[in-house]
């Protein structure tokens, strides 16, 4: 009887399979950036976030925005093995007609809960989703994850003061910290760091941990929900490319398709699809 | 003296009526809610009232949120925050989910703004909100209409944006006028010499554009196209097959506003002359309304002129 940690190990493992799979099949799509946060992704929709896959908009549900919405196919990719639609549907990413668009469409895809894929603003809908839950006495949480490359944007600590001020203990933001943005590494592109303090700065609780370590992952979440009198951020450390070797350390994989050469190397890295 | 009531409180007054019967409407502030009169609401509803401090953009994106659980959030400040520095987020996260936020832009207008300077008078507004798919886009010629048009769109299932003004506003309709979304007003009609339209307080200038026209014999058609969008283009292109000539006469840029949509008609449904009365695509500067209207050409006078020139277009074609 395998333990809850590596069962979501496996989850993400399959879920980097469908990444670089879908990327392949549709050829198009942001594999560096899918698979550094699958990990937490896996975490969220397969252990921590209460939601019922055959009512997507039951009002009640724990919510989640990809606020990195280029790393969609994570996203789709958990959806799917969730059970919110058919798995067949992923190699259809990015093309017309498709219910999966090249970036989170709130009206299009059974399961998004939020339009996404403008940087920075994750956030400040976040808390939009956390004021109307306690205006309606509703228990869910909101989580974001953000990337750390998209800090850079202004309305990010607009929003931060803002989720201080309203003690928004249900709103929890993860960081996918892979030190990488579309033109290289993001203490060249325009620094930000360190990341923590400014948040702390902020008043909000602020947590550090391995985000490809599904303990730790776990752990901290329920460490944020013990926080309910300010927001929670989690900076989570990864690695963009996490998985496939060859994506590691090499920035073109931010958004590059694999040539079918490409997908068995990385497929034999990652194992089969079981 | 010209009577004037404040579309600010106006606005204030039609949100309290409908948070009266819909625990759903909520108001969101950038800093803002002593600009648009916003106290008697937080006063009766604390809870229902957002305050974002002077971030646009995230009171845009954080109003998606409210909306997208179910509530019916009303952002109001400054026109120009809304439309230019919070446009993508109103494009992206508002317009594009169809999601039930309404905004409510104030010192619409270049004689709205008055005083304060181009950085506060908004003439590009409306333009802005039109591109942009699946957003109702308003403006109410007075305070009465103002309140009879937060709840039309409030009615109404998706995004709004309602034009108001300086708080200091012309009074165009001395009595009640139901406020119809999405029809355009015929307003006087004296003659179908040419069709003049137009929408805001300017309405005031130009019904008296059209005594003088008709002392002097030219007979018009003046209608009120209070909703840009959707446009009433049935009602437009029947007035236009009727009067064969269009002046239209609006407190926004040349660009993009009434007289562009009117053009758009026209162009594509039913060519006749036409003449755009408005701010031609420049700067204006800080001064009283009324003399503002003069100067930058949208004064009575200009709107006679424009009517003739049309006319004497119209009879050489």
């Amino acid at each position: 009887m395998k333990n809850e940690v590596e069962i979501l190990t496996e989850i993400a493992r399959l879920i980097r399979i469908d990444v670089v799979t879908m990327i392949h099949m549709a050829g198009d799509g942001h594999p560096g950036p899918s698979l550094s946060c699958a990990d937490i992704i896996a975490a969220l929709y397969f252990n921590v976030m209460r939601v019922d896959p055959a009512n997507p908009n039951w009002p009640e549900r724990d919510r989640f925005i990809l606020s990195k919405g280029h790393a969609c196919p994570a996203l789709y990719a958990a959806l799917a093995r969730r059970g919110y639609f058919p798995h067949a549907e992923l190699p259809k990413l990015r093309s017309l007609g498709s219910i999966l668009q090249g970036h989170p469409d709130i009206n299009k895809t059974p399961g998004i809960d939020m339009t996404s894929g403008s940087l920075g603003n994750g956030i400040s809908i976040g808390i939009g989703m956390a004021l109307a839950g306690r205006l309606k006495g509703q228990k869910y949480f909101t989580y974001v994850l953000t990337g750390d490359g998209e800090l850079q944007e202004g309305i990010v600590w607009e929003a931060l003061m803002m989720a201080k001020k309203y003690r928004l203990g249900r709103l929890i933001v993860f960081v996918d910290n892979n030190e990488m943005q579309s033109s290289g590494y993001v203490k060249e592109v325009s620094s930000l760091y360190p990341i923590l303090p400014k948040f702390e700065a902020f008043g909000w609780h602020c947590q550090e941990i391995d985000g490809h370590n599904i303990g730790e992952i776990l752990d901290a979440v329920k460490a944020a929900h013990d926080v309910t009198d300010r927001p929670s951020m989690i900076l989570a450390h990864t690695v963009k490319g996490k998985g496939v070797p060859y994506m590691i350390g090499n920035n073109s994989w931010h958004k590059r398709v694999p040539t079918k050469d490409e997908l068995n190397l990385a497929l034999a890295v990652l194992g089969g699809d079981d | 003296m010209m009577k004037t009531e404040s579309t600010r409180v106006a606005f204030t007054e039609g949100l309290m009526e409908l948070a009266k019967e819909d625990p759903n409407v909520v108001l969101v502030c950038s800093d803002s809610m002593l600009v648009i009169r916003a106290q008697p609401f937080i006063k009766a509803y604390p809870d229902r009232f957002f305050e974002t401090g002077i971030a646009e953009q995230n009171a845009v994106a954080c109003a998606a949120g409210l909306a997208s659980c179910g509530l019916t959030p009303f952002f109001a400040t400054y026109a120009g925050f809304i439309t230019m520095r919070a446009c993508e987020q109103v494009r992206t996260f508002i317009a594009y989910p169809g999601l039930n936020v309404k905004l409510i832009g104030a010192n619409g207008g270049m004689a709205s703004g008055e005083r304060e300077g181009v950085t506060h008078q908004f003439f590009e507004d409306l333009g802005i909100m039109r591109t942009i798919p699946g957003i109702t886009v308003v403006v109410p010629a007075d305070a009465s209409q103002v309140k009879q048009a937060v709840k039309a769109v409030a009615r109404i299932k998706g995004p709004a944006y309602i034009r108001i003004g300086s708080g200091r506003d012309p009074v165009v309709f001395d009595n009640y006028e139901p406020f119809k979304l999405g029809k355009i007003r015929i307003l006087k009609e004296s003659g179908k010499d040419a069709a003049l339209f137009t929408n805001g307080f300017v309405i005031n200038r130009v019904l008296k554009a059209a005594e003088i026209l008709e002392r002097e014999g030219i007979r018009t058609l003046v209608a009120e196209v209070h909703t840009l969008k959707p446009l009433d283009v049935e009602s437009i292109v029947q007035i236009l097959g009727e009067t064969r000539a269009a002046v239209t006469v609006e407190d926004h840029n040349i660009i993009g506003g009434l007289g562009s949509a009117i053009a758009e008609v026209i162009a594509e449904e039913i060519p006749v002359p036409l003449v755009r009365v408005g701010l031609r695509d420049i700067y204006p500067e800080s001064g009283r309304p009324e003399e503002l209207l003069d100067h930058y050409g949208i004064g009575v006078a200009d709107i006679v002129n424009a009517v003739k020139k049309v006319v004497k277009r119209k009879g050489s074609s």
